[in-house]
């Protein structure tokens, strides 16, 4: 469903991608860790051309995305992403940030719009919430709503860019629960976490990022990471 | 006392009363006035555009407004007002408070030019990806997203450039408008009195200043009522 082929991506001097390779299957829940810096959130930045690769080829469903950034507007409906601060629109309800893209990009009615909506905000658990203004919500009810915004154009895949970094410890497990029913439900998932419970639990890879490439994977049919360098060891004995 | 009384009273009577001088006053407010609303107006639809060149990809248009920002701010309004009325405007047939107004409205553009820019770029740039993410593309972007709240952080600013513009209309007397100003100047020229006349006008500007910032306050707690 995607794949990625040696990518780079420079930001002046400095290399943060060097040749990025993967492959990643319909259903798949992939889970990314690695240092900070490492080159995480633009590797998934990449994926939706938040980011301009200098080099390599990004395809999804078998669509180049470099050689069709003319419809990556269209494109990146099928690719949701959810980020670290959330980035709700603070000016409009959570109903008005869930049903916004649905009526101007999709052409839904307001009424078709909104009944998803409610029964999407019934999926992330927060069915009363319909009225608020973000800034009224706690961090976790931001992010689940967040991840209802981004459901509602029926996206393929969802990217996650260390979805519970900003939250408070006590609201990090209504969030992953959230995703973890999405994993089930059979969405296709690359999640950048430091939640290695969650990446165990529910991944089922994991990439450790450095030094610009995907430097250690753990396999696909084993929910362990089995780190087979000394880096990935050492990063993990710090993040366990 | 009675001397201070006698002072004073003489004061209004030739500055104010002798031959309606007041009206002097009155219709120099109100040319002021009418010059600050038209200035307003052309300045703030030309500082739309020049804010949206500013940030255009397309390089011409930024290089253009650019330019255009940099020459207005880097020389003063009373030379740019007396070059469009003589050189540009002066031979036109047009009334010269048309004139003043697009000599301030082209000056007020560049400031306001910068001002939205900066209301703009003050949005936190996680909604501009939050929005291309969904699908969204620049210009909606801007549209649904970013343009709505950079209005709260534009708003006050910009009430605050009507303030500074209606104080730089004082200068309009340079090409013999007769605004406050140069109704002040009027009257000391017939009553050879130096002061009370431009106390006067200082104080009828202070006045409308005083309400408009008031205003302004009031616009600043409502925009900050949704927060
Ligand atoms: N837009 C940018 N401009 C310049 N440098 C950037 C930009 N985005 C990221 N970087 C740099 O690239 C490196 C990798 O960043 P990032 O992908 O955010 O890492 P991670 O998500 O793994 O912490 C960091 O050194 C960061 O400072
Ligand atoms: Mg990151």
């Amino acid at each position: 469903m995607i794949e990625v082929v040696n990518l780079h991506k420079s930001f002046g001097d400095l290399k943060v991608l060097k040749g990025v390779n993967t492959k990643i299957k319909k259903q798949e829940v992939v889970c990314v860790i690695g240092a900070s810096g490492s080159g995480k959130s633009t590797f998934l930045r990449c994926l939706n051309l938040l980011e301009e690769p200098d080099e390599g080829e990004i395809y999804i469903d078998g669509i180049s995305l470099l050689e069709h950034k003319k419809d990556i507007n269209r494109l990146r409906q099928k690719v949701g992403m959810v980020f670290q601060q959330f980035n709700l629109f603070p000016h409009m309800t959570v109903m008005e940030n869930i049903t916004l893209a649905p009526i101007k990009l999709k052409g839904m009615t307001k009424s078709q719009a909104e009944e998803k909506a409610m029964e999407l905000l019934h999926k992330v658990g927060l069915p009363d919430k319909n009225d608020q203004y973000p800034n009224h919500l706690s961090g976790g009810q931001k992010q689940r709503v967040a991840i209802a915004r981004a459901l509602a154009m029926d996206p393929e895949i969802m990217l996650f860019d260390e979805p519970t970094s900003a939250l408070d410890p006590e609201m990090v497990g209504e969030v992953l629960n959230v995703m973890k029913q999405l994993a089930n439900e059979g969405m296709t998932m690359v999640v950048v976490t430091h939640e290695m419970g969650f990446a165990r639990e529910v991944g089922n890879r994991i990439m450790f990022m450095d030094e610009g490439i995907i430097f250690d994977e753990g396999p696909h049919e084993q929910r362990f990471i089995n780190p087979q360098k000394e880096r990935t060891r050492e990063f993990l004995d710090k993040v366990l | 006392m009675n001397s201070i009384i006698k002072v004073l009273s003489d004061a209004i009577y030739y500055n104010l009363i002798r031959e309606q001088r007041y009206m002097l006053f009155v219709q120099g407010l109100g040319i002021s006035l009418q010059l600050t609303f038209y200035s307003a107006i052309i300045g703030t639809i030309l500082g739309l555009f020049l804010a949206l060149a500013k940030l255009s990809k397309i390089k011409i248009f930024e290089r253009l407004a650019t330019i255009y920002v940099d020459v207005i701010r880097g020389t003063p309004v009373v030379v740019q007002l007396v070059i469009i009325y003589y050189a540009i405007l002066g031979s036109s047939s047009l009334p010269k408070i048309a004139v003043a107004s697009i000599a301030f409205g082209l000056n007020s553009g560049a400031y306001v030019c910068e001002l939205i820019r900066a209301g703009i770029m003050a949005v936190d740039k996680g909604q501009m990806e939050a929005a291309r993410s969904l699908g969204f593309s620049y210009s909606q972007a801007m549209a649904y997203i970013i343009i709505p709240q950079a209005i709260k952080n534009i708003l006050p600013a910009l009430v605050n450039e009507f303030i500074v513009l209606l104080k730089e209309t004082a200068i309009a007397g340079y090409i013999a408008l007769d605004d406050l100003t140069r109704a002040g100047n009027i009257i000391r020229g017939r009553t050879f009195d130096a002061y009370t006349p431009f106390i006067l006008v200082a104080a009828i500007y202070l006045y409308i200043t005083t309400i408009l910032t008031w205003l302004l306050g009031k616009l600043e707690r409502r925009l900050h009522e949704s927060d």
